[in-house]
């Protein structure tokens, strides 16, 4: 029996959450032995228009030519995983969905007729089905090999939508927002990073995407609570991952000045 | 062979961090096209900071790229800190540069092991290479696992980071995290001084180059974190004068923005840095580096691999000198209030230095971003690199043969092109440009030449320049618009001539001996604010330096020359436009002709 073939695609990105496979060290040595990696630019491996049982895809849609590559690498895989905020919720680029991208283009290049730039950074699934998505900007080493190890299994990685709150607790982690009334998302976040950010003494700001029943609107009302103005409230929701839909609509409900609406 | 025509397309470059491709066309042993696309689509995060909060800025500017987040983040929280007059203790200090220490040991490791190395041994990629050189992986893999660690030690992930804050780190670890990293630190040290020596035996090309090495330089240490901006040519400038020296703008085949220092190609990165700033190195790795076939200062770009290796044992050094003696803090940051200011901010990030600048107002929101990263400003000098390698290696060679070749040239400059591609408010830049070639009173404008009532129709010609690349047609474009105007219509009738021209060169004087008054029009350059234009009589033309229309430089030429050769007579007035909405051409040129 042949080996499971793997292809990792680049969209819009930073390409960190490649890393996740690069900075695996030996394991990835290892993971080689257990799959035929037949395209991945950055690390080497070169073949766009392969057929692969698992297509791993970093980035969003950005541009008319994303979509065209994005249908034909639908089309050659079996399974379709997007990794990371960007894949699976169009990222932080997608802050530009809520601006006027011609004139921001027009500010910047002096031939904007050449710049080849769709009005919307949008996730994969946006355009084609996705079968398996891994949260978080970026996402980490665990995530990549326990969806990797699951699928050679033949079974669908466990995903995990409980929010970072609970992970603090059982860090026993000392709550920042309680005690310094810092406004962190954790909350609303889902789980995954290891709630990094509060462990750090800080506040989480969302990069992991939305929880499951995530209460958005109460949590917005407490930071208003702790005295940020409107836009400010609207910020904590419109930043990683401001095109995923409940962190969407909470920030734009708060953009657009609810409460004086109201 | 030797007559043929070559051309190579490289439609994704391997082992490049990001979207580029190359371009190359070679006719008659000649290079006639060459290119480095960059064609990762735009990010816009310039714009993505306008508005946002300082607190929220590393944590932005960290997405920019993946490898290198640490240097966004420094580069910015350093500008910050300079806005709102906050000084940083030693202890800050020392930890910011720990963590530096990690992001060049895991980006080199990663760069040498995975991308650059597997060039020099025949192998298409790290982990193909891995099964004949296991050991010297490995090591690799192991000294980019430490590096890692150490940005983590802060940060508490490798990629964006959380722990950076304006004003220090949101808490400090403590000392039995530092005394394990310490331990691995140590250890590391005889696996970097093998990692040198191995790659000091690899046969490298002999390509020798006159190049600008630029890098930040400090009094009393291996600059990385703060310093003055030099270059071996005689800049010596403090990071806020950057702008005043160094220019980006924009070309068709590329998302990038190409950075020019006084108009020219110059090198960053651990090349330019080891070239410039070797004798701050600690004495170990000077001695070293004494008994290395390889010597520096280097003009041989394929060295920039041991570079890296060398700043890879100086980090490791560096890190077990801040390790040995961590204490924590009582403060991890220092408290402050924020105010309205500009601010710069420039470090050294693994692949070359990174520049920022701010502009904040008082409730300390960001309201202007100008990030310069480096690999725009070796973009340039990747392009002159490669036509000049491609000729020392050897035209002749074998298709194949030069693609590798040129691909090799392009990772030794360990590009990444999520980083290069960005958002820049250009508009005050471009008019600086403009500027700077011409006197200001020569710019006169809405002064319309354009009134045909006085001229021999007969006699008379619109020419519009251009090219079909995409955007560089704005003359022709004039053309046709001003062939649907009613009050030109009338005048054609009378005799007035349009004609379109592509890119004519010595030739337009054939075109210009027909006619007595002649308007030329043609495109302004990456430069001027939108919907502008320029009036320039022949005399006005000649005394342009050529960087403002995308065909001056042939046009004053040609003008120049006509004139010396009393070829031609004609009156000749040029409109310069600059628009980016070619559907608005009609209104601009109406408000040019005063219809």
């Amino acid at each position: 029996m042949s080996k499971p073939s793997i292809a990792v695609h680049k969209f819009s990105s930073c390409d960190g959450c490649q890393l996740a496979l690069i900075n695996l060290g030996e394991p990835l040595l290892v993971l080689n032995q257990l799959v035929d990696i037949k395209h991945f630019a950055e690390a080497g491996p070169l073949d766009e228009d392969c057929q692969v049982d698992i297509a791993i895809v970093e980035g969003s849609i950005s541009t008319e030519h994303d979509i065209q590559r994005i249908k034909k690498i639908r089309e050659n895989s079996s399974y379709l995983m997007t990794i990371g905020a960007c894949a699976t919720s169009g990222g932080i680029q997608a802050l530009r969905n809520m601006a006027n991208t011609n004139q921001w283009i027009s500010d910047i290049y002096a031939n904007p007729s050449v710049i080849d730039s769709l009005d919307n950074s949008s996730a994969i699934k946006d355009y084609v089905k996705v079968d398996l998505e891994l949260w978080g900007c970026p996402i980490n080493k665990q995530q990549m090999l326990s969806a990797i190890r699951a699928l050679l299994f033949g079974v669908m990685p466990e995903q995990d939508a409980e929010k970072v709150c609970m992970e603090c607790k059982r860090q026993q982690t000392v709550c920042v927002m309680v005690t310094k009334n810092e406004p962190c998302m954790g909350p609303v976040t889902r789980t995954g990073c290891g709630a990094l950010c509060p462990h750090a003494g800080r506040d989480c700001y969302g990069c992991y995407g939305p929880a499951e029943n995530a209460n958005t609107h109460a949590l917005a009302n407490r930071f208003h609570g702790f005295g940020l103005v409107n836009e400010e409230v609207a910020r904590r929701f419109l930043f990683i991952n401001s095109a995923a839909e409940a962190f969407h609509q909470e920030g734009a409900l708060w953009k657009n000045e609810f409460w004086t609406a109201k | 062979m030797s007559t043929d025509t070559i051309k190579i397309n490289v439609p994704v470059l391997a082992r490049v961090e990001g979207e580029g491709a190359l371009e190359l066309c070679i006719e008659k042993q000649q290079i006639t096209d060459l290119k480095l696309r960059i064609f990762e689509p735009p990010r816009y995060f310039e714009k993505f900071l306008e508005g946002r909060n300082y607190y929220d800025v590393p944590d932005t500017v960290a997405r920019i790229c993946g490898i290198c987040p640490v240097a966004y983040q420094m580069s910015a929280v350093h500008a910050m800190e300079s806005i709102f007059d906050i000084s940083i203790t030693p202890w800050i200090r020392d930890m910011r540069r720990l963590m530096y220490c990690g992001e060049w040991l895991q980006s080199h490791s990663l760069h040498i092991h995975l991308l650059a190395a597997p060039d020099f041994l025949g192998f298409s990629s790290g982990i193909e290479m891995a099964e004949t050189y296991g050991d010297e992986v490995r090591r690799g893999l192991k000294l980019q696992t430490l590096g890692n660690d150490l940005i983590a030690f802060f940060g508490a992930r490798s990629v964006h980071p959380v722990g950076v804050r304006v004003g220090g780190f949101s808490k400090a670890p403590d000392k039995k995290q530092a005394a394990d990293l310490l331990t691995r630190v140590v250890e590391a040290k005889q696996d970097a001084i093998d990692l040198i020596h191995w790659l000091d035996t690899l046969t490298l090309p002999e390509d020798n180059q006159d190049f600008i090495s630029v890098a930040l330089h400090h009094d009393h240490e291996y600059a990385f974190n703060e310093g003055r901006l030099i270059s071996d040519h005689g800049l010596d400038i403090e990071i806020s004068e950057f702008d005043q020296h160094f220019k980006e703008h924009h070309v068709d085949h590329s998302t990038a923005l190409y950075c020019l220092l006084e108009g020219k190609p110059y090198l960053v990165g651990p090349l330019a840095r080891i070239n410039l700033n070797q004798n701050q190195l600690p004495d170990a790795v000077k001695t070293l580096m004494e008994n290395l076939k390889t010597t520096f200062p280097s003009k041989n770009m394929f060295h920039s691999m041991i570079a890296r290796a060398i700043e890879m044992y100086f980090a490791i050094l560096e890190a077990e000198k801040l390790l040995s003696h961590y204490s924590v803090p009582k403060n991890a940051y220092i408290e402050f209030v924020p105010r309205a200011g500009t601010g710069f901010g420039c470090t050294e990030a693994p692949r070359g230095f990174l520049w920022h600048r701010y502009d904040m107002d008082d409730a300390g929101c960001v309201t202007k971003a100008v990030i310069v990263p480096p690999t725009s400003q070796n973009q340039s000098r990747i392009e002159e690199d490669l036509k000049n390698s491609l000729i020392n290696f050897g035209l002749h060679q074998q298709k194949d043969a030069l693609q590798l070749h040129a691909e090799k040239v392009i990772r030794n400059y360990d590009p990444c092109i999520s980083c290069a591609t960005h958002f820049l408010d250009l508009t005050l830049i471009r008019d600086g440009q403009i500027r700077d070639g011409m006197q200001d009173e020569h710019i006169q404008h809405n002064l319309p030449p354009a009134d045909f009532s006085s001229v021999n129709l007969q006699q008379t010609a619109i020419i519009g320049i251009g090219s079909p690349h995409p955007g560089d047609d704005l003359g022709w474009l004039a053309i046709d618009s001003l062939k649907q105007n009613k009050h030109i219509q009338k005048r054609i009738k009378q005799g007035l001539s349009l004609h379109k021209l592509d890119r004519p060169g010595p030739s337009l004087i054939n075109h210009l001996q027909h006619y007595k008054h002649v308007l030329i029009i043609d495109a302004i350059k990456p430069g001027t604010t939108d919907n502008e234009h320029l009036w320039l009589n022949a005399n006005q033309l000649k005394s342009l330096n050529s960087t403002a229309s995308s065909h001056l430089l042939g046009l004053a030429e040609s003008l120049q020359l006509m004139h010396s050769l009393q070829l031609a007579h004609a009156d000749i007035d040029v409109l310069g436009l600059s628009t980016h909405q070619p559907e608005q051409l009609c209104n601009l040129l109406a408000s040019c002709f005063g219809y």
